[in-house]
């Protein structure tokens, strides 16, 4: 029978159609007949017409199909018998299953998908290792190393660079800023991407120093209304004609943010081509064919080795590093840490309706047994139940992916900023995902009590029913079943019960100021090239803002507090001398006078800036706690001079006047490191540039940017004004990936606790009830009531302390791969083990308590009589 | 075999084919019609026969039957298998007879 046949044939629909047509046909016959030999005479010729049906449908026989279908029916019959138990079966399948569904679409989207490059697995990022001059051990690189590294190297088919830059583009309509990026000509090659509209711009272009730009399409769409006019359209980006020559595809993303909007020539200038200082370029290559990471680290760092021999601060090595972990970043550890723990809960539910199933088999012993002595084959026996399985995790999985989509828009968020956002859907690498979980589902909880159920019928079904004792062995699987997913319960708990410490603890991190009602902006100052008109604009536009009703006051500052960018350099305290110059590096920050009182920093001695400090020779410096205990540990910094900058013996001497603590400057979960503050009105031999604004409200800070905005604009209409955000904005987001994994983590490890409790009761009443006979035996040869509730509680106990310290390992275990997630994560394993012991033994104390307590109240003479 | 033999000559129902097993062999063999479909539905299932309901006299619709290739193989496989039986039975029967 060919494969078409077997599906025609297939199914109840067309075992009806069959039917009908064998009617038709056997009374097509009669009829035919009876015009020769007559009515009776055709009966008579043609035989016992239902006795040709019956052989007829013998000779049809049941296909396979058809048997799984019937199975599958009597399944759906199974789970309407039973509905609690089905509901229960179901609801736990279907919690399994969505979060495994949500999880792996998350997973999906950002670990597994494709990126949009070609041959995206062979591109790396390269960084350097400054950790030797006491720097961070994965700097941004510098251009003049790219240079050096591209002439030079013998791993990479190409190498390309990127550089941070901010864009307005001005002209028509209102100013905007926008996310910009200066990139060499070779990156599109190197990510092996084409723009969709136009081209992109070459090398020569980018050496030449053409004003060229490539715009993004949402930016087309945008400002441009998606014209395909756009391309050779000259458009002002920082006061600069510049060329559009390309629209990049929707898809398009690069290193480090997703909203990039404008990519424009590097051309980096002759000095950047031999400063090996000026780190602030991403470096992507793409490895030669053949040549493995591992070999592309060897010989980059011999390379980097050589290439900064002479640089004053010793040479370095480099960090090389897929791309793909780099667009993941933090985001990876974290869904690979949720994905284990929701396969955990599914195997928890798992076990858990293994032993629900396993205590049902026993109870329809008899109904198998009857199907055996009926003829059914192990076999059929085992498809039967395995179909019935089947039937409630189909139901559970279809569930599940109701309940996935909600959990998908959460987990949305999780994205990182540094890849294309997504919108999780329910695509077919989802479904089938979820499918193969299902099914995965179905053979781990079902082929277990399957086969046991088969044996009860092969064994003594019929003949024991139930009485007597049963066997220690019996019980063997359903116990190694509950320590298994006590020890997962375990495992769970103590990962949430470290991670909510860890975010408890990052939440009450001092950030240095006060973050409530504290606004945000950044105002570029490109335009106010001239230092005297910059002071002049920045302090007019802080007094405007000042003069707002509803707010505190305004300050100004090079870089907005708890934004992640380093903006580090060298210094020489006075008495130094150059040599140990390398080893000092700082953050350097310019802010206007009302700074640290608008964002509430606190003065550990000395003063913040104040009307005294003028423009002079001689100017200040606030430094911070950690820069006060690197250089001088014991003793007060006030009154010290240092000096910094190219290391020339031009510049200021700073005279530090003041201790601020520490002020989180590099993000919310960073280490703060030593930071020197300048106020403007005194740096005028810095390109630092107090463009970021942060305002103290006392009213909502959104309810007052509309007006801010007018008090710029009435200064300077042409004044961009961008990434307006609040400060709790700020910390919310960084704060976002850790906050979101530890709720659903402690979510999962409730919900496997209350899962394993289920487990845990579930198998001790069921053992009651099987040795209800057996309790009255014990009772009758004088057994006290006490005796049993000791010996039942007792066997629960022990499963208990089984899980648990197997959990506890499986913990340790678990949390050392976990340290990498979040900083902060300082696995203190003994109050959050003792936690949840506490918790595990008292809930198993409640699951055991009441079916043995069940037990011990059994009159011997009942159960004696018990069947 | 006869069914399959029957079916060599063209597509045929069910009633056509006991009409013509029954002329054939000059009404030796009087089975009854009806223990003809058990066997047709036999055949169908092994693939040696396929069907298709297709309207014959007066407009009615009839299940025709018809050798597949399968079908054709198989018959030459069972006719040269019942020449053996006939000539086994023969020489036996010549024996017996001498």
């Amino acid at each position: 029978m060919g494969i078409w046949t077997r599906i025609k044939t297939f199914g109840p629909w067309s075992r009806a159609q069959k039917e009908s047509d064998l009617e038709h046909e056997i009374s097509n016959h009669l009829d035919l007949e009876a015009e020769e030999s007559g009515h009776y005479g055709a009966r008579r010729a043609f035989g016992n017409a239902t006795l040709v049906k019956e052989d007829v449908r013998a000779a049809w026989g049941w296909t396979r199909l058809e048997q799984l279908a019937r199975d599958v029916r009597y399944g759906l019959r199974q789970v309407r018998r039973n509905p609690g138990f089905s509901a229960v079966a179901i609801a736990t399948l279907a919690l399994g299953i969505g979060l495994n569904t949500a999880m792996f679409s998350a997973v999906d989207a950002v670990l597994i998908r494709p990126l949009p490059y070609a041959d995206a697995e062979r591109l790396v990022m390269i960084w350097d290792d400054l950790s030797k001059s006491g720097d961070v051990s994965k700097q941004f690189s510098t251009p003049a190393e790219w240079y050096e590294w591209r002439r030079h190297n013998t791993v990479f088919s190409d190498i390309a660079a990127t550089q941070p830059g901010e864009a307005t583009i001005s002209g028509e309509g209102e100013p905007e800023q926008v996310p910009a990026r200066k990139v060499t000509g070779n990156l599109w090659s190197v990510l092996g991407v084409q723009p969709m509209l136009g081209r992109v711009f070459t090398e020569e272009e980018d050496n030449k120093g053409t004003p060229v730009a490539m715009i993004s399409q949402g930016l087309w769409q945008r400002r441009f209304g998606g014209s395909t006019r756009v391309i050779g359209r000259t458009i002002t980006l920082n006061d600069s004609p510049y060329e559009v020559i390309g629209v990049m595809p929707r898809d398009f993303y690069f290193m480090p943010a997703r909203d990039i909007d404008i990519w424009m020539p590097a051309s980096f200038p002759p000095w950047m081509r031999t400063n090996f200082t000026w780190h602030d370029a991403h470096i992507v290559a793409r490895l030669k064919p053949g040549v493995t990471l591992e070999q592309a680290r060897e010989s980059m760092a011999e390379l980097s080795m050589q290439v900064t021999a002479k640089d004053f601060r010793g040479p370095h090595s480099v960090v090389v590093t897929p791309l793909r972990d780099e667009l993941a970043g933090k985001t990876q550890a974290a869904l690979i840490v949720l994905l284990c723990a929701s396969a955990a809960v599914l195997m928890i539910a798992c076990v858990n309706l293994a032993n629900l199933l396993m205590s049902r088999a026993a109870g329809r012993r008899r109904e198998t047994a009857v199907r055996a002595a009926l003829g059914a084959s192990r076999g059929r026996l085992v498809t039967q139940f395995l179909a019935e399985s089947l039937v409630l995790s189909a139901l559970g999985a279809v569930t599940g992916l109701v309940l996935a989509v909600p959990a998908m828009r959460f987990l949305e968020t999780m994205v990182p900023e540094t890849m294309a956002i997504v919108r999780l859907t329910l695509d077919w690498r989802v479904l089938l995902f979820s499918a193969a979980i299902a099914i995965a589902a179905t053979l781990t909880f079902g082929l277990a009590p399957a086969l046991g159920w088969s044996q009860f019928a092969m064994q003594k079904g019929l003949r024991d029913g139930g009485r007597g004792s049963a066997g220690v062995r019996s019980y063997w699987l359903q116990h190694s079943l509950i320590v298994g997913e006590t020890a997962l319960a375990v495992a769970l708990l103590t990962c949430g019960g470290l991670l909510l410490q860890t975010f408890h603890h990052l939440q009450q991190l001092d950030l240095g100021i006060r973050s409530e009602h504290l606004l945000t902006f950044e105002t570029p100052l490109f335009r106010y090239k001239d230092f005297e008109r910059r002071v002049a604009f920045v302090n007019a536009e802080l007094e405007r803002v000042r003069a707002i009703p509803g707010v505190i006051n305004a300050g100004a500052i090079s870089r907005i507090p708890l934004t992640v960018t380093d903006q580090a350099t060298f210094y020489l305290l006075e008495g130094q001398s150059r040599d140990g110059v390398s080893e000092q590096v700082a953050l350097t920050r310019v802010v206007s006078r009302d700074y640290f009182a608008t964002v509430g920093g606190r003065l550990r001695e000395g003063r913040f800036f104040d009307a005294s400090d003028r423009m002079s020779e001689s100017p200040v410096a606030v430094i911070n706690e950690s820069f006060a205990n690197r250089n001088f540990a014991g003793r007060s910094p006030l009154g010290h001079r240092l000096k910094f900058g190219r290391l020339n013996d031009k510049g200021y001497w700073y005279t530090i006047v003041g201790v601020v603590k520490e002020i989180r400057d590099r993000g919310v979960a960073e280490d703060a490191k030593p930071t020197i503050y300048r106020l403007h009105e005194q740096a005028d031999q810095t390109n630092d540039q107090p463009s970021g604004i942060v305002v103290r409200t006392m009213v909502e800070p959104a309810s007052i940017v509309p007006t801010v905005r007018q008090a710029i604009w009435s200064i300077d209409k042409n004044q961009p004004i961008a990434r307006v955000r609040t400060i709790k904005e700020i910390v919310d987001r960084q704060l976002s990936t850790p906050s979101q994994s530890t709720a659903l983590l402690a979510a999962f490890a409730l919900f496997a606790l209350l899962l394993a409790s289920i487990g845990l009761y579930g198998v001790l009443s069921y053992a009651v009830t099987q040795r209800t006979n057996e309790i009255g035996v014990r009772m009758a040869l004088g057994a006290t009531s006490r005796d049993i509730l000791l010996s039942f509680s007792g066997r629960g106990l022990m499963l208990t302390l089984a899980g648990l310290a197997i959990g506890s390992v499986l913990a340790v275990i678990a949390t050392r791969l976990m340290t990498t997630l979040f900083y902060g994560f300082q696995p203190d394993h003994v109050p959050a083990v003792a936690a949840v012991s506490l918790v595990l033994l008292a809930v198993a104390a409640m699951a055991c308590f009441v079916p043995a307590r069940r037990a011990s109240r059994i009159d011997p003479l009942t159960a004696l009589r018990h069947e | 075999m006869l069914i399959l033999r029957t079916l060599q000559v063209g597509p045929a129902h069910g009633h056509q084919i006991a009409k013509h097993i029954q002329r054939s062999t000059d009404d030796v063999l009087q089975i009854e019609h009806g223990s003809l479909y058990p066997a047709l539905h036999r055949l169908e299932q092994k693939g040696w026969l396929a069907s298709k309901w297709e309207s014959g006299d007066g407009g009615r619709e009839f299940k025709y039957y018809r050798l597949t290739a399968p079908g054709k193989k198989q018959l030459v496989v069972e006719e040269s298998k019942w020449k053996q039986l006939v000539r086994a039975i023969a020489k036996v029967a010549a024996r017996a007879e001498s």
